[in-house]
Protein backbone atom coordinates (compact mmCIF):
# COMPACT_ATOMS: atom_id res chain seq x y z
CA UNK A 1 0.00 0.00 0.00
CA UNK A 2 2.92 2.31 0.54
CA UNK A 3 3.53 2.89 -3.23
CA UNK A 4 -0.45 3.84 -3.45
CA UNK A 5 -3.76 2.64 -5.09
CA UNK A 6 -4.51 1.20 -8.45
CA UNK A 7 -8.39 1.57 -9.80
CA UNK A 8 -9.27 -0.53 -12.71
CA UNK A 9 -12.48 0.84 -14.85
CA UNK A 10 -11.94 4.62 -13.98
CA UNK A 11 -13.56 6.71 -16.70
CA UNK A 12 -12.66 10.14 -17.74
CA UNK A 13 -15.32 12.45 -18.30
CA UNK A 14 -15.49 15.03 -21.01
CA UNK A 15 -17.19 16.60 -23.73
CA UNK A 16 -17.66 13.82 -25.50
CA UNK A 17 -18.88 11.50 -23.37
CA UNK A 18 -16.89 9.55 -20.92
CA UNK A 19 -13.29 7.23 -21.74
CA UNK A 20 -12.50 3.93 -19.24
CA UNK A 21 -9.39 3.68 -18.08
CA UNK A 22 -6.85 3.09 -15.48
CA UNK A 23 -6.28 5.01 -12.54
CA UNK A 24 -3.28 5.09 -10.12
CA UNK A 25 -2.53 7.22 -7.32
CA UNK A 26 0.86 7.63 -5.75
CA UNK A 27 3.19 9.40 -3.74
CA UNK A 28 3.94 11.38 -6.52
CA UNK A 29 0.89 12.27 -7.63
CA UNK A 30 -1.62 10.74 -10.08
CA UNK A 31 -1.71 8.76 -13.48
CA UNK A 32 -4.43 7.53 -15.53
CA UNK A 33 -4.08 5.74 -18.41
CA UNK A 34 -7.07 4.79 -21.33
CA UNK A 35 -7.96 1.54 -22.03
CA UNK A 36 -6.33 0.13 -24.90
CA UNK A 37 -3.24 2.69 -24.65
CA UNK A 38 -3.35 6.49 -26.24
CA UNK A 39 -4.45 9.35 -24.38
CA UNK A 40 -2.81 9.17 -20.60
CA UNK A 41 -3.18 12.01 -18.38
CA UNK A 42 -0.75 12.63 -15.27
CA UNK A 43 -0.79 15.24 -12.65
CA UNK A 44 1.80 15.84 -10.52
CA UNK A 45 1.69 15.93 -6.92
CA UNK A 46 2.97 19.70 -7.25
CA UNK A 47 0.78 20.28 -9.81
CA UNK A 48 -2.40 19.78 -8.06
CA UNK A 49 -4.42 22.53 -6.72
CA UNK A 50 -7.07 20.52 -5.43
CA UNK A 51 -9.23 17.62 -5.55
CA UNK A 52 -12.90 17.14 -4.71
CA UNK A 53 -15.36 14.09 -4.47
CA UNK A 54 -19.04 13.75 -5.94
CA UNK A 55 -21.31 11.38 -5.79
CA UNK A 56 -22.76 10.08 -8.98
CA UNK A 57 -25.25 7.92 -9.57
CA UNK A 58 -24.02 4.23 -8.86
CA UNK A 59 -20.64 5.95 -8.11
CA UNK A 60 -18.24 8.59 -6.77
CA UNK A 61 -16.53 10.92 -8.69
CA UNK A 62 -12.58 12.52 -8.26
CA UNK A 63 -12.34 16.00 -9.33
CA UNK A 64 -9.08 16.71 -9.72
CA UNK A 65 -7.77 20.46 -10.10
CA UNK A 66 -4.00 21.26 -11.54
CA UNK A 67 -2.72 24.74 -11.10
CA UNK A 68 -2.49 24.95 -15.13
CA UNK A 69 -6.24 25.69 -15.02
CA UNK A 70 -7.29 22.35 -16.18
CA UNK A 71 -10.19 19.95 -14.11
CA UNK A 72 -10.39 16.36 -14.54
CA UNK A 73 -12.93 14.09 -13.34
CA UNK A 74 -12.49 10.68 -12.83
CA UNK A 75 -15.92 8.25 -12.39
CA UNK A 76 -15.95 4.60 -11.12
CA UNK A 77 -15.10 4.78 -7.64
CA UNK A 78 -16.68 2.46 -4.72
CA UNK A 79 -17.45 4.32 -1.37
CA UNK A 80 -15.08 2.03 0.57
CA UNK A 81 -12.44 3.41 -2.58
CA UNK A 82 -13.19 7.07 -0.79
CA UNK A 83 -12.56 6.34 2.06
CA UNK A 84 -8.85 4.91 1.58
CA UNK A 85 -8.23 7.08 -1.06
CA UNK A 86 -9.26 10.10 1.69
CA UNK A 87 -6.56 8.56 4.10
CA UNK A 88 -3.56 8.53 1.14
CA UNK A 89 -4.66 11.86 0.19
CA UNK A 90 -3.99 12.92 3.90
CA UNK A 91 -0.84 11.21 4.42
CA UNK A 92 0.80 11.92 0.70
CA UNK A 93 -0.80 14.96 -0.32
CA UNK A 94 -1.47 16.34 2.78
CA UNK A 95 -4.90 17.63 1.55
CA UNK A 96 -8.47 16.53 2.31
CA UNK A 97 -10.78 16.89 -0.80
CA UNK A 98 -13.46 18.70 -0.78
CA UNK A 99 -16.87 17.33 -0.65
CA UNK A 100 -19.38 18.24 -3.60
CA UNK A 101 -22.77 17.40 -4.05
CA UNK A 102 -24.86 16.97 -7.46
CA UNK A 103 -28.23 18.54 -8.11
CA UNK A 104 -31.03 16.24 -9.58
CA UNK A 105 -34.08 17.89 -8.96
CA UNK A 106 -34.33 19.25 -12.33
CA UNK A 107 -34.78 22.63 -12.17
CA UNK A 108 -33.53 25.00 -14.69
CA UNK A 109 -33.25 27.69 -12.59
CA UNK A 110 -29.61 28.85 -10.63
CA UNK A 111 -26.64 29.92 -10.53
CA UNK A 112 -23.85 30.42 -12.67
CA UNK A 113 -19.96 29.96 -11.18
CA UNK A 114 -17.47 31.11 -13.57
CA UNK A 115 -13.95 29.61 -12.25
CA UNK A 116 -10.61 29.37 -14.89
CA UNK A 117 -11.98 27.94 -17.70
CA UNK A 118 -14.81 25.84 -16.09
CA UNK A 119 -18.56 27.39 -15.69
CA UNK A 120 -20.76 25.88 -13.31
CA UNK A 121 -24.32 26.02 -13.06
CA UNK A 122 -25.69 25.53 -9.76
CA UNK A 123 -28.92 24.38 -8.32
CA UNK A 124 -29.41 25.25 -4.35
CA UNK A 125 -25.34 25.13 -3.98
CA UNK A 126 -25.53 21.62 -5.82
CA UNK A 127 -23.85 21.46 -8.80
CA UNK A 128 -26.26 20.22 -12.10
CA UNK A 129 -23.70 20.27 -14.71
CA UNK A 130 -20.40 21.77 -15.50
CA UNK A 131 -18.78 23.10 -18.89
CA UNK A 132 -15.54 23.51 -20.35
CA UNK A 133 -15.24 27.37 -22.02
CA UNK A 134 -12.19 25.85 -23.58
CA UNK A 135 -14.54 23.98 -25.95
CA UNK A 136 -16.85 27.39 -27.13
CA UNK A 137 -16.08 28.07 -30.02
CA UNK A 138 -17.98 31.05 -29.99
CA UNK A 139 -20.54 33.02 -27.65
CA UNK A 140 -23.59 35.15 -28.48
CA UNK A 141 -25.44 37.53 -26.81
CA UNK A 142 -28.97 37.33 -27.96
CA UNK A 143 -31.06 40.32 -26.79
CA UNK A 144 -30.61 41.63 -24.03
CA UNK A 145 -30.54 38.46 -21.42
CA UNK A 146 -29.78 35.36 -23.03
CA UNK A 147 -26.03 34.15 -23.54
CA UNK A 148 -25.59 31.45 -26.13
CA UNK A 149 -22.55 29.24 -26.36
CA UNK A 150 -21.53 27.54 -29.40
CA UNK A 151 -19.31 24.38 -29.16
CA UNK A 152 -16.56 22.95 -31.92
CA UNK A 153 -18.27 20.67 -33.90
CA UNK A 154 -15.52 18.08 -33.89
CA UNK A 155 -16.51 14.38 -35.13
CA UNK A 156 -13.14 12.90 -34.61
CA UNK A 157 -13.23 12.80 -31.23
CA UNK A 158 -16.73 11.84 -30.71
CA UNK A 159 -16.06 9.03 -28.62
CA UNK A 160 -18.57 6.99 -27.49
CA UNK A 161 -21.79 9.06 -27.07
CA UNK A 162 -24.43 9.47 -29.72
CA UNK A 163 -25.77 13.03 -28.52
CA UNK A 164 -23.61 15.61 -28.44
CA UNK A 165 -23.70 19.33 -27.22
CA UNK A 166 -23.92 21.60 -29.85
CA UNK A 167 -24.83 24.90 -28.09
CA UNK A 168 -26.32 25.81 -24.63
CA UNK A 169 -27.73 29.42 -23.42
CA UNK A 170 -28.93 30.85 -20.42
CA UNK A 171 -31.33 33.32 -19.88
CA UNK A 172 -30.34 36.30 -16.95
CA UNK A 173 -32.90 38.18 -15.95
CA UNK A 174 -32.90 41.62 -15.74
CA UNK A 175 -33.55 41.46 -11.83
CA UNK A 176 -30.16 38.97 -11.67
CA UNK A 177 -27.77 40.95 -9.84
CA UNK A 178 -24.72 38.80 -10.27
CA UNK A 179 -23.83 39.90 -14.10
CA UNK A 180 -23.80 43.42 -15.34
CA UNK A 181 -22.83 44.88 -18.11
CA UNK A 182 -20.18 43.01 -20.40
CA UNK A 183 -19.87 40.22 -17.87
CA UNK A 184 -22.48 38.78 -19.05
CA UNK A 185 -21.04 37.03 -21.72
CA UNK A 186 -18.65 34.59 -19.84
CA UNK B 1 -44.40 23.03 -31.43
CA UNK B 2 -48.01 23.34 -30.63
CA UNK B 3 -47.49 22.70 -26.90
CA UNK B 4 -46.93 26.17 -25.82
CA UNK B 5 -48.80 27.89 -22.79
CA UNK B 6 -47.22 28.03 -19.21
CA UNK B 7 -47.06 24.95 -17.03
CA UNK B 8 -47.84 25.54 -13.53
CA UNK B 9 -46.18 22.29 -11.65
CA UNK B 10 -47.84 21.85 -7.98
CA UNK B 11 -46.00 22.15 -5.07
CA UNK B 12 -42.03 21.87 -5.36
CA UNK B 13 -40.40 21.10 -8.65
CA UNK B 14 -38.38 17.51 -7.90
CA UNK B 15 -37.66 14.50 -10.80
CA UNK B 16 -35.51 13.10 -7.80
CA UNK B 17 -34.92 13.34 -4.16
CA UNK B 18 -31.36 10.77 -4.53
CA UNK B 19 -28.80 10.87 -6.95
CA UNK B 20 -28.96 7.25 -6.94
CA UNK B 21 -32.56 7.27 -7.92
CA UNK B 22 -31.47 8.32 -11.61
CA UNK B 23 -31.89 5.76 -14.15
CA UNK B 24 -28.55 3.75 -15.43
CA UNK B 25 -27.03 6.01 -18.66
CA UNK B 26 -27.61 4.47 -21.81
CA UNK B 27 -24.48 5.37 -24.25
CA UNK B 28 -24.82 8.81 -23.01
CA UNK B 29 -27.38 9.47 -25.42
CA UNK B 30 -30.75 11.62 -24.46
CA UNK B 31 -33.27 9.75 -22.54
CA UNK B 32 -36.76 10.26 -21.46
CA UNK B 33 -38.06 9.03 -17.70
CA UNK B 34 -41.73 8.55 -18.15
CA UNK B 35 -42.03 7.44 -14.35
CA UNK B 36 -40.12 10.30 -13.25
CA UNK B 37 -41.09 12.68 -15.65
CA UNK B 38 -37.74 13.71 -16.65
CA UNK B 39 -35.43 14.29 -19.50
CA UNK B 40 -31.86 13.57 -19.14
CA UNK B 41 -28.80 15.41 -21.30
CA UNK B 42 -25.44 14.20 -21.54
CA UNK B 43 -23.41 17.26 -20.56
CA UNK B 44 -19.96 16.28 -19.98
CA UNK B 45 -20.04 13.04 -19.34
CA UNK B 46 -22.90 13.36 -17.05
CA UNK B 47 -26.46 12.94 -17.56
CA UNK B 48 -27.96 16.30 -16.15
CA UNK B 49 -32.18 15.77 -15.44
CA UNK B 50 -34.67 18.59 -16.21
CA UNK B 51 -38.37 17.53 -15.17
CA UNK B 52 -40.62 17.96 -17.55
CA UNK B 53 -42.06 21.31 -16.01
CA UNK B 54 -39.28 23.03 -16.91
CA UNK B 55 -39.67 21.96 -20.63
CA UNK B 56 -41.31 24.20 -23.27
CA UNK B 57 -40.65 23.29 -26.59
CA UNK B 58 -39.03 20.66 -28.12
CA UNK B 59 -38.00 20.06 -31.98
CA UNK B 60 -35.84 18.58 -34.41
CA UNK B 61 -33.90 18.71 -37.81
CA UNK B 62 -32.52 16.47 -40.36
CA UNK B 63 -29.67 17.60 -42.38
CA UNK B 64 -28.48 15.73 -45.58
CA UNK B 65 -25.98 13.97 -44.27
CA UNK B 66 -27.24 11.22 -41.84
CA UNK B 67 -26.30 13.66 -38.69
CA UNK B 68 -29.69 15.46 -36.97
CA UNK B 69 -30.20 17.93 -34.56
CA UNK B 70 -32.53 18.42 -31.53
CA UNK B 71 -33.33 21.28 -30.00
CA UNK B 72 -34.59 21.64 -26.32
CA UNK B 73 -36.41 24.68 -25.29
CA UNK B 74 -37.07 25.58 -21.26
CA UNK B 75 -39.36 27.90 -19.97
CA UNK B 76 -38.13 31.64 -18.50
CA UNK B 77 -39.68 34.12 -17.27
CA UNK B 78 -38.74 36.50 -19.90
CA UNK B 79 -40.64 34.43 -22.53
CA UNK B 80 -44.37 35.03 -23.61
CA UNK B 81 -47.28 33.26 -21.54
CA UNK B 82 -44.68 32.22 -19.15
CA UNK B 83 -45.32 35.49 -16.71
CA UNK B 84 -47.85 34.00 -14.67
CA UNK B 85 -45.92 30.87 -13.53
CA UNK B 86 -45.48 31.44 -9.97
CA UNK B 87 -42.22 29.02 -10.02
CA UNK B 88 -40.62 31.41 -12.42
CA UNK B 89 -41.21 34.48 -10.60
CA UNK B 90 -40.19 32.84 -6.85
CA UNK B 91 -36.29 33.03 -8.45
CA UNK B 92 -35.65 36.43 -9.70
CA UNK B 93 -31.88 36.41 -9.28
CA UNK B 94 -31.47 33.30 -10.81
CA UNK B 95 -30.16 32.57 -13.53
CA UNK B 96 -32.14 30.01 -16.26
CA UNK B 97 -31.11 27.55 -18.48
CA UNK B 98 -32.84 28.51 -21.50
CA UNK B 99 -32.33 26.30 -24.88
CA UNK B 100 -29.67 23.17 -25.44
CA UNK B 101 -29.17 21.46 -28.61
CA UNK B 102 -27.72 18.82 -29.29
CA UNK B 103 -26.11 17.12 -32.74
CA UNK B 104 -26.79 13.04 -32.62
CA UNK B 105 -25.34 10.32 -35.05
CA UNK B 106 -29.51 8.48 -34.63
CA UNK B 107 -31.79 10.50 -36.51
CA UNK B 108 -34.85 7.48 -35.41
CA UNK B 109 -33.50 7.85 -31.39
CA UNK B 110 -33.72 11.66 -31.97
CA UNK B 111 -37.19 11.45 -33.66
CA UNK B 112 -38.44 8.87 -30.44
CA UNK B 113 -36.83 11.68 -28.18
CA UNK B 114 -39.12 14.20 -29.38
CA UNK B 115 -41.80 12.15 -29.68
CA UNK B 116 -41.57 11.04 -26.32
CA UNK B 117 -41.08 14.16 -24.72
CA UNK B 118 -44.11 15.60 -26.62
CA UNK B 119 -46.24 13.06 -25.07
CA UNK B 120 -45.07 13.25 -21.34
CA UNK B 121 -45.33 17.14 -21.44
CA UNK B 122 -48.69 16.14 -22.81
CA UNK B 123 -49.68 14.61 -20.13
CA UNK B 124 -48.09 16.16 -17.22
CA UNK B 125 -50.18 19.79 -18.03
CA UNK B 126 -53.28 17.60 -18.39
CA UNK B 127 -52.73 15.80 -15.13
CA UNK B 128 -51.87 19.47 -13.45
CA UNK B 129 -55.12 21.24 -15.57
CA UNK B 130 -57.33 18.74 -14.17
CA UNK B 131 -55.87 19.44 -10.52
CA UNK B 132 -56.30 22.82 -10.49
CA UNK B 133 -59.77 22.54 -11.73
CA UNK B 134 -60.43 20.20 -8.99
CA UNK B 135 -58.90 22.56 -6.69
CA UNK B 136 -61.39 25.48 -7.83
Amino acid sequence: MADGHSFNSISLGGRGGTNPGQLKVHSGGIVWKKQGGGKAVEVDKSDLLGLTWMKVPRSNQLGVRTKDGLHYKFTGFRDQDVASLNTFFKSNFSTTPEEKQLSVSGKNWGEVDLNGNTLTFLVGNKQAFEISLADVAQTQLQGKNDVMLEFHVDDTTGANEKDSLMEISFHVPNSNTQFVGDESRP
Amino acid sequence: GTNRGPMKPSGDLIAYKNVNDLPPPRDFMIQVDQKNEAILLPIYGKMVPFHIATVKSVSSQQDTSRTCYIRIILNTPGAPFAQNDPNLQKFPDSIYVKEVSFHSKDPRHISEVVQLIKTLRKQFASRESEKAERAT
